[in-house]
């Protein structure tokens, strides 16, 4: 007779039922419960859906797989029944704790829904899911406990929601007595933890204070949920290794690692707190837990939902991120210690800021790519650990974080990456294509949209670079500028090297300085050795390049060929930032600075000037800038326009202020104040919903017949 | 005996959150011990070191106590059982 028979008549003799087919107990009778189907086999035991003969309902019938003997089985018997009196909602019911043919089995409530454990996945569920969860959980231990009632078993499997998002948490206070009395209660030792494994599969739930063979209590559940919420967040639980070992030191020492940026500061605190190590910095009770979790629930509901994932690997904490809209006008915002994103309506009258993204790292160059339909943002990002190349295709939410630093100097030429300066996409019709202007002063290309780079080499063995000198700010090739019209055409600007062009797409280089002084050398007009600071053009207008050198302002008409000086009526011919209008190829904006010793605005007025005829004459702008005590500086990528209609134009401090002006530098606003050292600020209109207009007096030439005479009194030059 | 490398906070996240990374190798120079490190986690290398194979300029590696650029920098031999700690200079602004 096998004992499935023996369980119809339960006349059998008590050989161990798990030891046997499980199919076989199909149709069994167990009492009054007829056993309908298997719903499930875990570590514990098998589980069957049966069928209450008298009071006509299913309920889940689960054998415990163990035999028990004398105070052990007592003390679980009252345990269980104890944990059969709890009725929340949140809480599996226990109907009935029996023991038949020497093994216990517990008739519970039938739940219609699936283990948390296989509906989490890879990615994780969403964080609002995870809360929901999670104050159910915490609820349903808040009432065991107040009965004196411990899970000791708290596990994601352990936790069933229904179709509905009914939380129903199960096997309160039963199956790690089972296995604790199973295992004698001798010593603990690795054995006794691989035999907790190997039958309960919870190791990955335990408690410092458990593995170190402390009893528990209350908190020690606690613990378990705080691993329960992780794991249903990033679809693994916080602690993890390919050995019982490495579990267990990861649990004794390791912090968790950091939960994704897109998950709310406030849940990841909640969760760090379950996750302490000593039980005296945990919350003391569930109903703590409940409560944090319901306030962070209530304060998300107002913030915007984001079930986004990513293909990133950099976790920083307490970042806010944006809700973007098409037809949104981005500030892209890099400093010396982090990203910032700023969003606004094309009114551009109220600002949300998000950040810090790179948390410490600096940033020199950031950019909005939108060829081929993507939404993607690049930045750079350069610290003691090295300078990378970084992505996100989610608005700052997530950032790829490569292994390997993608751009880098052969081995053998000797050169580091110290710095990412400048990234260029190439033109609309190579969406593939993108270059960086790197320091010491190189050009980098990529043909596979930024995966694979390659150096330059036509530029890098120039034989003029090893006469190039650093300036202050390191060797750098800050400035790439692509010809519109010609796909040969290229520019680089290199501080201090001056401007290189290609006709050839970049195999030969030629040096384009001709009318460019220095002042740091002792030959004025010299073919190369220029310490350039910015040079810009306008796309309508690509045979004129506009120029802001360490000592002066020029323009060329002829693809740099030669430069003629436009430092008509400005404070000063020093400075760093240039940009064109996105509409008008006559309009240029600068911030004058005093001089490279002090590098600051000018009188301590700050003040953006404007050229609207290629650099004939310059006005200032400033209403709405400080006008006393500003002593300012802007530097050379901390400027930017939008391409809306009126031009918004954007420039940041060394001070950490931002300013804007939403109609062509008329007025301005202070953005945001506060920041650290801005170094680039860059802009994208989100949705390619641009407002285009024609560009004013394309193709119109400057006369230099028609320029007034020069006010060289008022402006400020190093001659 | 295996050597042990202690990693600061930001390369944890190249280590699968690991701030010990035991490694099981013996009679080795700090450059070989650093490359069975980042065939374990190859994300790593380019933190620690540049393009060129130098260790980058504020990062400091130590074996047991010792600044391995007082004892043969990446020939430096590491015994059995030391701890090698990586930890950012105190520099920066």
């Amino acid at each position: 007779m096998n004992a499935a028979l023996s369980w119809r008549d339960q006349t059998g003799s008590p050989t161990a039922l798990v030891d046997c087919d499980p199919d076989f107990m199909i149709d069994s009778v167990l009492g009054h419960y007829r056993i309908v189907s298997k719903l499930g086999e875990g570590g514990m035991g098998v589980v069957y859906r049966a069928r209450d003969q008298v009071l006509q309902r299913d309920v889940a019938l689960k054998f415990l797989g163990a035999a028990l003997a004398g105070e052990a089985r007592q003390l679980l018997l009252r345990e269980a029944r104890a944990a059969s009196a709890l009725s929340h909602p949140n809480i599996c019911t226990v109907h009935e704790v029996g023991e038949a043919g020497g093994e216990f089995y517990i008739v519970m409530e039938l739940i219609e829904g699936k283990p948390l454990n296989t509906s989490v996945g890879d990615g994780g569920l969403p964080y609002e899911s995870v809360m929901r969860y999670g104050v159910q959980i915490a609820g349903a231990l808040a009432h065991a406990h107040g009965r004196n009632i411990i899970h000791r078993d708290l596990k994601s499997s352990n936790v069933i929601v229904t179709p509905e998002g009914l939380v129903k948490v199960l096997d309160f206070g039963l199956a790690r007595r089972l296995v604790a009395e199973a295992q004698d209660a001798g010593t603990r030792t690795m054995d006794t933890l691989e035999s907790a494994v190997t039958t309960g599969g919870t190791l990955s739930y335990m408690s410092p204070e458990v593995l170190r063979g402390e009893p528990g209590d209350l908190r020690s559940d606690l613990w378990a949920l705080g691993v329960v919420l992780y794991e249903a967040l990033t679809g693994q639980v916080p602690f993890h290794g390919r050995t019982t070992f490495e579990v267990t030191a990861a649990i004794l020492r390791e912090p968790p690692p950091p939960l994704p940026v897109r998950i709310p500061p406030g849940l990841a605190a909640v969760i760090q707190r379950c996750l302490a190590k000593e039980p005296a910095l945990r919350y003391q009770r569930a109903s703590e837990v409940q409560a944090a979790l319901e306030a962070v629930q209530s304060a998300s509901a107002v913030s915007e939902p984001s079930d986004q994932r990513g293909r990133t690997t950099t976790v920083h904490r307490g970042i806010k991120h944006l809700k973007v809209n098409s037809g949104d006008v981005v500030l892209l915002v890099g400093t010396m210690k982090g990203v910032f994103l700023l969003r606004s309506s094309a009114q551009r009258g109220r600002w949300d800021v998000a950040g810090p993204y790179f948390h410490g790292q600096a940033t020199y160059a950031l950019v909005y790519d939108d060829r081929a339909g993507r939404h993607r943002m690049w930045a750079s990002t350069v610290g003691m650990w090295g300078a990378f190349l970084r992505s996100s295709d989610d608005f700052g939410r997530t950032w790829t974080n490569p292994q390997e630093a993608p751009i880098r100097f052969p081995a053998g030429s000797g050169a580091v990456l110290k710095n990412i300066w400048h990234i260029c996409l190439g033109r609309p019709t190579d969406p593939n294509v993108m270059y960086c202007g790197v320091e010491p002063a190189a050009l980098f290309e990529s043909h596979d949209d930024g995966e694979t780079w390659s150096l330059v080499r036509g530029l890098f063995d120039h034989p003029h670079r090893p006469r190039w000198m650093p300036g202050f700010g390191g060797l750098a090739l800050h400035t790439i500028l692509l010809d519109p019209e010609n796909p040969q055409r290229m520019y680089a600007a290199i501080s201090a090297g001056g401007v290189y062009a290609t006709e050839d797409g970049g195999r030969k280089w030629q040096a384009r300085n001709r009318g460019i002084r220095v002042v740091h050398l002792p030959e004025k007009y010299p073919e190369f050795g220029q310490c350039v600071h910015k040079i810009a053009m306008h796309p309508a207008r690509p045979e004129r390049l506009f120029l802001q050198n360490h000592w002066g302002l020029y323009r060329t008409d002829n693809h740099g060929d030669t430069w003629q000086d436009i430092a008509n009526n400005v404070p000063s011919d020093f400075g760093f930032s240039m940009v064109t209008h996105p509409c008008n190829p006559d309009c240029v904006y600068i911030v004058p600075i005093e001089s490279d010793e002090f590098r600051c605005t000018p009188e301590g007025c700050l003040r953006v000037y404007r050229t609207r005829n290629a650099g004939e004459s310059w006005e200032p702008l400033t209403r709405g800038l400080p006008q006393k005590g500003a002593f300012e500086t802007v530097l050379r990528d901390a400027m930017t326009t939008d391409s809306l209609d009126p031009a918004g134009i954007y420039f940041g401090t060394r001070s950490g202020q931002l300013y804007g002006s939403a109609d062509e530098g008329k007025t301005w606003k202070k953005i945001l104040d506060g920041l650290p050292p801005v170094v680039c600020v860059k802009s994208a209109v989100v949705g390619g919903d641009r407002i285009g207009r024609a560009p004013r007096n394309a193709k119109k030439t400057v006369s230099s017949k028609r320029r007034p005479p020069r006010e060289k009194s008022r402006i400020r030059r190093k001659r | 005996m295996p050597v042990t490398f202690v990693l600061p906070g930001l390369l944890r996240s190249f280590a699968a959150g690991k701030s010990q990374i035991v490694i099981e190798q013996s009679s080795m120079t700090l450059a070989e011990a650093l490359e069975a490190l980042w065939k374990l986690y190859p994300g790593i290398r380019d933190r620690l070191a540049t393009e060129q194979g130098e260790i980058r300029e504020h990062i400091n590696v130590f074996v047991d106590n010792e600044d391995v650029r007082y004892t043969g920098g990446l020939q430096t031999p590491i015994r059995d059982g030391v701890e090698i700690t990586i930890i950012p200079a105190v520099s920066g602004g």
